[in-house]
């Protein structure tokens, strides 16, 4: 074994320029493996976040038929005997908030246009959702404050207006009539994405309820909890807990279809940049390690005629190719590594493109993240792959007969 | 000498407190009833002023005190038959190509009544002036010999509405001659100004009542009234759903 190491090792040094040009294909491939998925995995990430503070949360309870039609006409009632089954099924360190959500049309003498009205209790909601931590200017909501609304940034461009002026919301409430009220804007959020900044206003839940004349009824509970991966199994034990109350219970995944999709587009896109990538350096592997092969016909000539075995020669250029690929996957995942760390803290400023950007759903700025199954995988792609696709020199080298070695010029 | 002095004074006060204190409340009040009458039909030609375009159309409208009434359009004949009905503070309308009535969805109200600088809650809302606002009178003028009562309509605290202010000229033979809306910074966005008072029906009235935006001058809205009849006497079916639906009836 010692010995093969050896000869293995020595050999892809015999011709130092040819080794340099497969090493680079090699670095400059795995490189991109590893980059490109930390980039894709950064900007899947980054939607998923987005998704779940922007209002989702992992878990959402929403009367029947509301998630079809969200309007006032669909609302939970009974929110006192919901929370009772809430608090014994949620398992500890989870936070849970009530809303109710409807659409709405804000007006101002400049402008009106349709918005989401969100009703939040504001200390509860301060533990789940973006709105109290993105406020930069004004105030967050306090209880009690019934004529205070938060308005993203955005809007209030806009809307032509600043703190403190009057915004007319209208919505259609629970007899059917359109209901108006004043709001003065306390407070102005700012988030990553421009359309959550135009879309939604916050008000106190109390004052939503009142306008649309609905007593103490929601529209939907928003469940933060401690991990993301446990939103399946609660969700399961909530529907059977809950399944004479009418409510629907949904995950974040089937809340934000589409980051859903967009995830699993991400990861056939990995998984075929894998493959590309792959099937362009198998190509130079094989070259390589063919033309090393046939310039030392008459070497695996001699060998065999020493005695070698056919295996052992097999043996022997597999452990060069092995050294090849070894040496390139170092190199490669180091520098991934390095330009993922490069990145790490600033990310990738889009912002020329935010526009675009955020037709999507994605943020200004791409911050990479590195998923150990994905460098695991493109590791194990090049080596598996790699020594394949060498095995066809391999077997070539180790059924030359001395004879052919002999009359090859 | 004293005593006269006192009593002059004493009378100056009791005639100049009414007259002072007549408040604006009431002048708008009276305004508004003396423009709408009972019920009135009248046929009006609306010409939208744009820019890049103009459209000119005839309606004919039917009201009955400040909640009820029924718009129709007449011509050009590519929009004849839409009409508005406006109940309370509902709208409805009714386009006769899909033969259905819509009801008017809150995010529709704000949206401008047929292309017009008028908006729909203009007309749902009408009535917002008496309710929603504090009237003060903070000036006169004269209109030829006709006192003209300068108001400044302040929206109450909390009240629904958009404006910062309404700036109102008000005739004290209840003619309404100006009608400014102002935003929160008390700049005017849209001013409707009347004109050329007529006798029509049985009332002194503008004929023509033009809604100017403030920031663009070539655009506005011109109602010009063709013919107006007060208090006539209209079945209540004619502001009806079913009226709505069924332009062909002409009563």
């Amino acid at each position: 074994m010692n010995m093969h190491v050896q000869i293995g090792w020595r050999n892809i040094w015999r011709n130092p320029k040819r080794t340099a040009v497969i090493l680079t294909a090699i670095i400059i491939g795995v490189w991109s493996m590893i980059f490109l998925s930390g980039l894709m995995r950064g900007i899947a990430d980054q939607m998923v976040r987005n998704g779940i503070s922007n209002l989702t949360g992992h878990l959402q309870l929403h009367p029947h038929h509301y998630r079809r039609d969200p309007s006032v006409d669909h609302r939970i009632s009974d929110a006192e005997r919901l929370a009772a089954v809430l608090r014994q099924n949620l398992p500890a360190g989870a936070v849970w908030s009530r809303r109710v959500r409807v659409n709405a049309v804000a007006g101002n003498a400049r402008h009106s246009s349709g918005v989401t009205l969100v009703g939040i209790d504001p200390a509860k909601e301060a533990q789940l959702s973006f709105v109290s931590s993105a406020i930069t200017r004004g105030r967050y909501l306090r209880s009690g404050d019934n004529r205070g609304i938060i308005v993203g940034k955005a809007l209030l461009a806009k809307y032509e207006t600043r703190l403190g002026r009057k915004l007319v919301l209208m919505s259609q409430d629970a007899t059917g009539e359109i209901s108006s009220r004043a709001f003065r804007i306390t407070g102005v959020f700012q988030t990553e994405l421009k359309a959550t900044e135009k879309q939604f206003v916050f008000v106190n839940l109390t004052a939503v309820q009142k306008m649309l004349q609905i007593d103490s009824a929601i529209s939907e509970i928003a469940v933060l909890l401690p991990s993301h991966q446990q939103a399946d199994a609660v969700a399961g034990q909530l529907r059977q807990a809950l399944a004479e109350h009418k409510i629907d219970v949904s995950t974040w995944q089937d809340l934000l279809p589409l980051v859903k999709a967009t995830i699993k587009i991400y990861d056939s896109f990995i998984f075929l940049w894998f493959l590309v990538v792959f099937i362009a350096m198998g190509f130079g592997i094989v070259n390589t390690t063919l033309m090393a092969v046939f310039e030392r016909i008459r070497e695996f000539g001699l060998l065999k005629a020493l005695g070698m075995r056919p295996g052992w020669i097999m043996r022997m250029v597999l452990t060069e190719s092995l050294f090849l690929l070894m040496l390139g996957l170092l190199a490669g995942n180091l520098l991934g590594m390095l330009s993922i760390y490069a990145l790490a803290e600033t990310g990738i400023d889009l912002s020329a493109f935010a526009a675009g950007l955020e037709f999507v759903g994605m943020g200004r700025i791409i911050f990479p993240v590195v998923q150990i199954r994905d460098v695991v995988g493109a590791n194990l792609v090049v080596v598996v792959l790699g020594l394949a696709v060498s095995a066809y020199p391999a077997y070539k080298a180790a059924h030359f007969t001395p004879v052919q070695a002999l009359t090859h010029t | 000498m004293g005593r006269y002095l006192l009593i002059i004074a004493a009378v100056l006060m009791v005639m100049w407190r009414p007259a002072e204190a007549l408040d604006g409340q009431a002048v708008v009040e009276a305004g508004f009833n003396y423009m709408r009458g009972k019920t009135s039909v009248s046929v009006v030609t609306m010409t939208i002023q744009r820019p890049g375009w103009r459209r000119v159309m005839s309606i004919k409208a039917w009201t009955r005190g400040t909640d009820q009434s029924l718009f129709r359009t007449i011509a050009p004949s590519k929009d004849q038959g839409n009409g508005t009905l406006k109940k309370g503070r509902e709208m409805w309308m009714y386009n006769p190509k899909v033969n259905r009535v819509i009801k008017i969805p809150p995010s529709m109200m704000s949206q401008s009544w047929m292309g017009s600088d008028f908006s729909n809650n203009d007309l749902a809302k009408s009535d917002s002036l008496i309710t929603d606002y504090d009237h003060r009178i903070v000036a006169t003028e004269t209109d030829g010999d006709i006192k003209v009562y300068v108001i400044e309509s302040i929206p109450k605290p909390d009240a629904p509405v958009v404006w910062g202010m309404q700036k109102l000229k008000i005739r004290s033979d209840h003619i309404f001659l100006m009608q400014q809306f102002f935003d929160e910074d008390l700049k005017p966005v849209k001013t409707m100004l009347t004109t050329d008072l007529q006798k029509m029906g049985d009332r002194l009235f503008p004929k023509s009542w033009r809604m100017q935006n403030a920031e663009s001058p070539n655009e506005y809205t011109v109602l010009e009234y063709q013919s107006l009849v007060f208090d006539a006497e209209l079945p209540r079916r004619q502001i009806s759903l079913h009226a709505l639906k069924n332009p062909g009836r002409r009563p």
